[in-house]
């Protein structure tokens, strides 16, 4: 009996493994990466299991408007270094766009300058400036976790504003979308 | 025979043009008339349609502060066609107001630069700017025009805010209304459209960390109040500039005087904005989408304002 089990499992991590090496075989008709995409038609044929892929087998980034900003742009949860990249890599396009933004005499990329810089030094503050550039007298230093947040958010915001603009800015216009 | 083809195909061809040439505007037309009657909607009775249109504002203010009955062409002195209290400074103030010299001094920049004076044979232009050029494609506003005049002769660009720049323009601005200019806006082929079109969107989206368009406090907002400071109107927007603000001449006569770029910069930084540069393509077809909006309106520039 006990051979019987014994042999029964044997054959069936067998089929198993075939199973799985016909899967990862580079045939056309198999799939390498797992991903539901038959390697012919797989365009990114690595990608990590349980990625959300496209009809052409490569990952779905989310759209602006799907990013979770406060997940995104918590220091408590990626570390600093991860958020002000993140601020930075948004905030750039935001730029090249003409939506970024700009609070108190402070544009968001001397948000992101002034975490950086506090980086570097060790500083644990950050300076806020005024219109001209200056350190603003009136204005407290903020935290570099705050500041760091703060770009983060501005850079995310401006990029989903601006894609949400595209869709409702005639619900505004009179003789159009705006009704009164 | 053939002379009769030749001319009907000539009159033909002139129709077709000649309504095309309508049609480029047609929209903007529609844009511009659906304003007007919002607006006149808006101030015929405030106090009656305060739920509709000014549902923050307080029994005081519609009874004492905002004027009824307003019609089209009162709405080209901004803010000051509807707030009484306003009004009342502004007419003491217009009585000996403080941007005279500063229009004098531009009639003599203007008779004493040639180079001005042969790219702007006539002053009285302040309806016609911006206009679309079709040879380049793209918005040319009063200010870009100067720069490019100066520029070309060899000199150095002025400032497109303040200074030289707004001192001309009120020059400029006087002359059109001593001529009893009206804004002349044209839009005469689909690249001008477009242009416009691009210009109607950066006006109605939502833009900084505010969230406000600039409609959200001169399209639907205009006529409330933000602090204790009436809100202007889109219509009429840009009959009245250069105009000089009291804030910008606090300490130097000569920076009151602020162009149209000037104050659209400070509504940008507004509404949390980095802004755009004043000589930039959004912000020319911005203009030329405001200027429209005013179109037939009368020049009365330049203006006082706080």
């Amino acid at each position: 009996m006990k051979k019987l089990y014994s042999i029964t499992i044997a054959a069936g991590l067998a089929l198993a493994l075939a199973g799985c090496a016909g899967n990862n075989a580079s045939t056309p008709s198999g799939d390498r990466d797992g991903d539901g995409i038959a390697n012919i038609s797989d365009q990114c044929p690595n990608t990590v299991l349980g990625t959300k892929v496209s009809k052409d087998g490569c990952k779905i980034y989310p759209t602006i408007l799907e990013l979770n900003e406060k997940e995104l742009c918590s220091v408590d949860k990626n570390g600093i270094e991860s958020v002000i990249a993140t601020a930075a890599k948004y905030n750039k396009t935001a730029k090249a766009h003409g939506v970024e933004f700009k609070r108190l005499g402070m544009t968001n990329t001397q948000y992101i300058d002034g975490v950086n810089k506090a980086l570097k030094t060790g500083g644990k503050m950050v300076v806020l400036l005024n219109k001209k550039g200056k350190p603003d007298k009136k204005l407290k230093p903020v935290t570099v976790k705050y500041a760091a947040e703060r770009a983060c958010k501005f850079a995310i915001s401006a990029l989903a504003q601006e894609a949400e603009g595209k869709t409702n800015w005639r619900l505004a216009v009179p003789g159009d979308g705006y009704k009164y | 025979m053939l002379l009769k083809i030749a001319k009907t195909t000539a009159i033909l061809a002139l129709t077709a043009c000649t309504l095309n040439a309508g049609e480029f505007n047609a929209q903007a037309e529609k844009d511009r008339l659906a304003l007007v009657d919002y607006m006149e909607a808006k101030f015929a009775d405030p106090l009656k349609n305060r739920y509709t249109f000014f549902p923050y504002s307080t029994d005081d203010e519609l009874k004492n502060n905002i004027a009824s009955g307003l019609k089209h062409q009162d709405f080209a002195i901004g803010n000051y066609a509807f707030s009484k209290q306003g009004k009342f400074s502004y007419d003491e103030i217009k009585e000996m107001p403080p941007y005279e010299e500063l229009v004098e001094e531009g009639e003599e920049i203007y008779n004493n630069n040639a180079v001005i004076k042969a790219c702007f044979p006539d002053p009285a232009i302040g309806g016609d700017y911006p206009y679309f050029d079709e040879s380049k494609k793209e918005v040319v506003t009063l200010t870009s025009a100067i720069n490019k005049c100066i520029t070309d002769a060899g000199e150095k660009k002025w400032n497109e805010k303040k200074g030289k720049m707004a001192i001309l323009q009120s020059y400029f601005a006087a002359a059109s209304m001593d001529a009893e200019k009206k804004v002349d806006i044209k839009i005469e082929s689909a690249e001008a459209a477009a242009a416009y079109e691009r210009g109607k969107e950066a006006y109605y989206t939502q833009r900084g960390y505010l969230k406000l368009s600039c409609a959200t406090c001169h399209v639907q907002g205009a006529g409330q109040r933000v602090r204790n400071e009436s809100l202007s109107q889109l219509l009429g927007h840009t009959t009245h500039f250069p105009v000089f603000r009291l804030k910008w001449g606090k300490d130097k006569v000569a920076n009151g005087l602020g162009t149209l770029e000037r104050r659209m910069t400070g509504c940008n930084k507004d509404q949390g904005e980095n802004p755009h540069k004043a000589n930039s393509k959004w912000m020319k077809e911005l203009l030329y989408f405001m200027a429209y909006m005013s179109n037939g309106m009368n020049i009365d520039g330049p203006d006082i304002r706080k």
